[in-house]
């Protein structure tokens, strides 16, 4: 035999003869892993839910620090490795996307379930049943949700915002929510186009973050704001009221061709000649933008050139126009619509029709010294909003900004879904009971699955209470008892720390967050069930 | 005895036994990795990236998790190889082939264990795989005679490729979209005019079919947002002045009103190009490149519909439904062929806008947008509806039809059977060797589901003793069920190609008995 022959592969061998076996163990290890890991995640969010849970601090790798009771954003920020552990973030991401709240329920409720699958598959019940039963489930989860469901005007603003400062009572901003959930509202109504009236774009509401002052001086501002200063080195207007505002696409500086290009001087006299022609040559614009009655100005910020030079800013600032430089080309579009406008990106083109209307645009002082741009009373508005959102510090303004994100996200799914539903624990526990009725007159493995399962929709209440620093064992018995009792609507009043009738309380929620949070938890579960085996890939 | 060595120092070769051995051990472990996937209860694999940014994939498919393995066994690579060809062939039972081929593999092993030479094995194979087929042929449908049955032959096929799928549980509703997606490419196989747009957001049953064509891209602002009756060019080129590509090509000027006079010049230019463009009679102008303000504008003002900066894939399709070209000069307006379609318009897909051109040229061309939770959802949905698409496609050229649930597998066992208790020889027992593997792929599929395969298999085989029975496995209910009452089918087309190189594979596999590792190549500095 040649000497090259190496010795055989004998762990690959022995692994042939007993496969079966070392295969089983090893599919229900890896299941159990990621059960395990999931629910790992999940208990990390769930101290923060509920009015009264938790904040987390997050220190980011490269030393930011973020504050925030935004289960989406916690998962986000954790930097997960393991696979089955970045599926439940992915979940909470899934959830913001789909209803904006409800990112730390959706994988609390997830981790319950995981939990009480393990227990399953630990008695042998195949993946497979345990994960249909879960979809059986799910189906008359939301039934039971939608039967719970209260229908809702979008003309009852009253039950909006009370929706919406549900949602801000469990952030860091809830003592302002009696400011920022009618805000949210207001915001939310004033984008809604009539002609698709349960189509919200969220882009069309900008958040302004300015530092200073406190989140009680927060405000809608029905027009534009700029978070920049006028350009006035040269002494321009900061105030203009009847502003006829362009929005220009082109520069205001000397000329600069796309080809290099070099100006030969020869003697002096040619110097002054020069630089007489580039002040015309600046002078006829101005004056061109001066003949359509402009006076005030948005300049989209160009890499190619300065936007504006020192000189061109004078003769404007002479011709009384107000100049705000530095606007970036995605914002044009919303200015644009904001303003009922177009934009302008030839001097040649410059006529008056393209200009937007407005009242007032001013340059106003806030804080200490910082600075910002207003237009309001604009004409013709588009259906366009901005919030300026002040804060003592940049993690409350943040937080807030996130706060803020998830009541407009509210609010908005109860435009898309005009259903509300009672909050406080009470969806979870009628769920809870009544497919736990419903389990009784299912057969076989099915109603074991279905039964275990509608103990874990109790997690939910049960850490609200938990979180609360109530008893959660009797909390839950005793809602439980007033469910079974028809009370549908009894919840946990976390402030009274007892249990009351939640509609009363004017805790409520849109059917759209709960029927989400249940129907992607569940969907995540599955797909987690379904997993036998962690494949490494290129 | 001394015998030099051939090789280079770390060159491996295995010989006769081991090598065979190796072959073997490789082989069915990728089939065991894949085997818990089949059938409509099979399990589902995590892809763990281990490049950067360590992405997750969650997968069924027996194709896309062969594909992205490491794989440093030769015979496992071959089983690779016809995994990959079969998506490229009729895109389904890329799972079905590898299993088959294990299994095969696993019972040769047992005939050389019991000293049959593999060239036995192989010649019995062969007659197996033969009257197999026949088998088949003998009991295959076809209704492509009878539009209706047809169309109900094909629903038939997508639900039961896509119940294995991450879309079981709304396996009507996509059936149903593969189905009329396919059946307007009349007959082409030409799935590139079949468009799948994945928008996260909504549930999976909100995914819907299209007729015309979807772009993901905005309208210019200020430009009409419908256009009826559109004419559209399709261009790749640049928007911005045309530049001088010589290096350091510049202008010397002597005073700032001539650099200005430059400036309009290319400004100038600018306008030109956008008056060509203007002049090709168009209504609605689609560029690869960017388009500036300054052009953008332009069309603004002659109501004319640009979109800037469309993919290099959007725009070929979008050239191709639309029936026009890809320009990239405009001088000869008549000699470029212009794009045409009845509708433009802006619509929202959740919380997006996209630009919808319905009324194409070209009338085969659709677009199927799918909705789901997440990316992962919608990565795994847009794989299982290629699947179903394929599968379709093919089975709407050859019509021929089988039904599913192991029940071709039992059919052509018994085949197989019969033949092996006829021929003499030692090849009967490579035949029968051959039928035991067939049988394997319904007992996977009863496993996988949690049932008790071995009681489930002998009654299968109790009832296709009967004549023209339909018995397959009913892996809903647990029991044997019939397959033509439950509407469960297959392709034959699949099935004949799962048969035939999961045939061939293991016949390569089996007559290997030396394995020659070549030296790794070394990187020089490392010497």
């Amino acid at each position: 035999m040649a000497a090259a022959v190496t010795a055989p592969d004998t762990t690959n061998a022995r692994s042939s003869k007993t496969e079966s076996y070392v295969d089983n163990k090893r599919r229900d290890d890896i299941r159990q892993a990621n059960i395990l890991a999931a629910r790992a995640v999940a208990d990390a969010v769930r101290t923060s839910l509920g009015p009264k849970g938790m904040d987390k601090m997050i220190s980011s790798a490269n030393g930011e620090v973020i504050i925030t009771n935004d289960g989406a954003t916690i998962l986000n920020k954790m930097e997960v490795l393991q696979p089955a552990a970045k599926m439940l973030v992915d979940l909470s991401r899934s959830q913001d996307a789909a209803a904006g709240d409800g990112t730390t329920t959706v994988v609390v409720l997830a981790g319950s379930l995981l939990r009480r699958s393990l227990s399953l598959l630990s008695a042998g019940i195949h993946p497979t049943v345990i994960s249909d039963s879960l979809y059986k489930l799910s189906v008359r989860a939301v039934d039971v949700l939608h039967s719970m469901a209260i229908p809702l005007e979008l003309s009852d603003r009253d039950s909006l915002v009370k929706s919406a400062a549900t949602s801000l009572n469990s952030k860091v901003v809830s003592q302002y929510s009696s400011l920022l959930a009618p805000l949210a509202v207001d915001a939310v109504l004033s984008v809604v186009d009539p002609e698709h009236p349960d189509l919200v774009d969220l882009r069309d509401i900008k958040i302004v973050k300015k530092l200073g002052g406190t989140v009680d001086d927060t405000e809608l501002i029905r027009g534009l704001v700029f978070d920049k200063k006028v350009s006035h080195t040269a002494g321009g207007p900061t105030r203009v009221e009847n502003a006829k505002i362009a929005v220009i696409q082109f520069q205001i500086s000397p000329p600069k061709t796309d080809i290099e290009q070099s100006i030969i001087v020869s003697d002096y006299t040619q110097m002054d000649r020069i630089l007489r022609e580039e002040r015309n040559y600046i002078l006829g614009m101005v004056k061109k933008i001066k003949a359509s009655g402009c006076n005030v100005l948005l300049i989209q910020k160009s890499i190619l050139r300065d936007a504006v030079t020192d000189l061109s800013l004078h003769y404007l600032a002479k011709a009384k126009i107000l100049v705000v430089k530095d606007v970036e080309r995605d914002e044009i579009e919303f200015i644009t619509k904001t303003l009922n406008c177009l934009p302008i990106s030839n001097i040649e083109h410059f006529r008056e029709e393209k200009l937007g209307h407005a009242d007032l645009v001013e340059e106003v002082l806030i804080g200490d010294g910082s600075k910002i741009i207003k237009i309001t009373g604009i004409k013709d508005v588009g259906r366009t909003t901005t919030v300026l959102v002040r804060g003592s510090n940049q993690l409350m303004i943040d937080e807030a900004e996130r706060s803020l994100h998830d009541a407009l996200c509210v609010v908005r799914c109860l435009v898309n879904k005009r259903y509300l539903i009672a909050g406080g624990g009470a969806p979870e526990i009628d769920m809870s009971w009544k497919l736990g009725v419903w389990a009784k007159e299912l057969k076989g493995m099915e109603s074991f699955c279905v039964k275990e399962f509608a103990e874990a929709l109790e997690v939910i209440p049960y850490t609200l209470a938990e979180n609360a620093g109530l008893n959660p064992i009797s909390i839950v018995t005793e809602l439980r008892n007033r469910h079974a009792e028809g009370e549908t609507n009894a919840g946990i009043n976390v402030r009274k720390g007892q249990i009351t009738n939640i509609l009363e309380e004017n805790v409520v929620q849109p059917l759209l967050v709960s029927t989400s949070a249940v129907t992607l938890a569940i969907e995540c579960v599955r797909m987690i069930l379904k997993i036998d085996d962690i494949v490494t890939v290129r | 005895m001394a015998v030099e060595r051939l090789l280079k120092d770390e060159a491996t070769e295995e010989k006769g036994e081991r090598a065979r051995m190796a072959s073997f051990v490789g082989a069915m472990a990728i089939a065991d990795l894949v085997k818990t996937t089949l059938g409509p209860k099979g399990m589902d694999k995590i892809l763990q990236s281990t490049g950067r940014g360590r992405s997750v994939t969650v997968t069924n498919d027996g194709a896309t998790i062969l594909k992205s393995l490491h794989i440093d066994n030769p015979a496992a690579k071959v089983l690779v190889d016809i995994s990959k060809v079969q998506d490229d062939e009729v895109g389904d039972g890329t799972t079905s082939v590898v299993v088959l081929a294990g299994e095969l593999l696993r019972e040769a092993e047992k005939l050389t264990n019991a000293k049959v030479h593999p060239m036995t094995v192989i010649a019995g194979y062969r007659m197996a795989a033969e009257c197999a087929r026949n088998a088949l042929l003998q009991k295959v449908l076809d209704n492509k005679d009878d539009p209706e049955k047809f169309k109900s032959d094909l629903m038939n096929i997508a639900m039961t490729t896509l119940s294995s799928k991450i879309l079981s549980q709304d396996k009507e509703h996509f059936a149903k979209l593969a189905v009329d997606a396919v059946l307007r490419l009349k007959g082409s196989t030409n799935l590139e005019a079949i468009q799948i747009i994945k928008k996260a957001g909504g549930s999976l049953v909100d995914s819907f079919l299209d007729e015309g064509f979807i772009l993901d891209k905005k309208i210019g602002i200020g430009q009409p947002k419908r256009i009826e009756n559109a004419k559209i060019l399709v261009a790749n080129t640049a928007m911005d002045t045309d530049k001088v590509k010589i290096y350091g090509a510049r202008v010397r000027v002597d005073s700032m009103a001539k650099v200005a006079e430059i400036e309009g010049a290319e400004k100038e230019k600018m306008r030109e190009k956008v008056q060509k463009i203007i002049a090709h009679g168009i209504n609605c102008f689609i560029n690869r490149q960017l388009i500036y303000n300054f052009p953008e504008e332009l069309f603004a003002d002659a109501g004319i519909l640009a979109i800037e900066h469309a993919d290099f894939e959007g725009i070929e399709r979008l050239a191709l439904v639309t029936g026009g070209e890809i320009a990239s000069t405009f001088d000869n307006p008549e000699s470029v062929k212009l794009g045409h379609c009845k509708l433009i318009e802006e619509i929202m897909i959740g919380e997006d806008k996209l630009i919808h051109f319905s009324g194409v040229e070209m009338g085969q061309a659709c677009t199927i947008v799918l909705r789901g939770a997440s990316q992962h959802v919608l990565d795994e949905a847009e794989r299982s509806l290629h699947d179903a698409l394929c599968v379709l496609s093919q089975t709407v050229n050859d019509s021929r039809v089988l039904l599913g649930g192991g029940w071709p597998e039992m059919v052509m066992a018994k085949d197989v059977d019969n033949l092996a208790r006829r021929t003499p020889g030692k090849k009967s027992l490579a035949i029968e060797a051959f039928s035991r593997a067939l049988l394997a792929i319904p007992t996977i599929i009863a496993d996988n589901a949690g049932l008790d395969s071995a009681e489930l298999i002998s009654q299968l085989r109790a009832e296709h003793h009967k004549e023209k029975s339909n018995a397959g496995i009913d892996v809903i209910s647990g029991c044997v069920g019939d397959m033509e009452k439950l509407g469960i089918s297959e392709s034959f087309k699949v099935k004949q190609a799962v048969l035939l190189s999961a045939t061939e594979a293991s016949e390569m596999i089996l007559r290997v008995d030396q394995i020659i590792t070549c030296a790794p190549r070394r990187r020089e500095d490392r010497m």
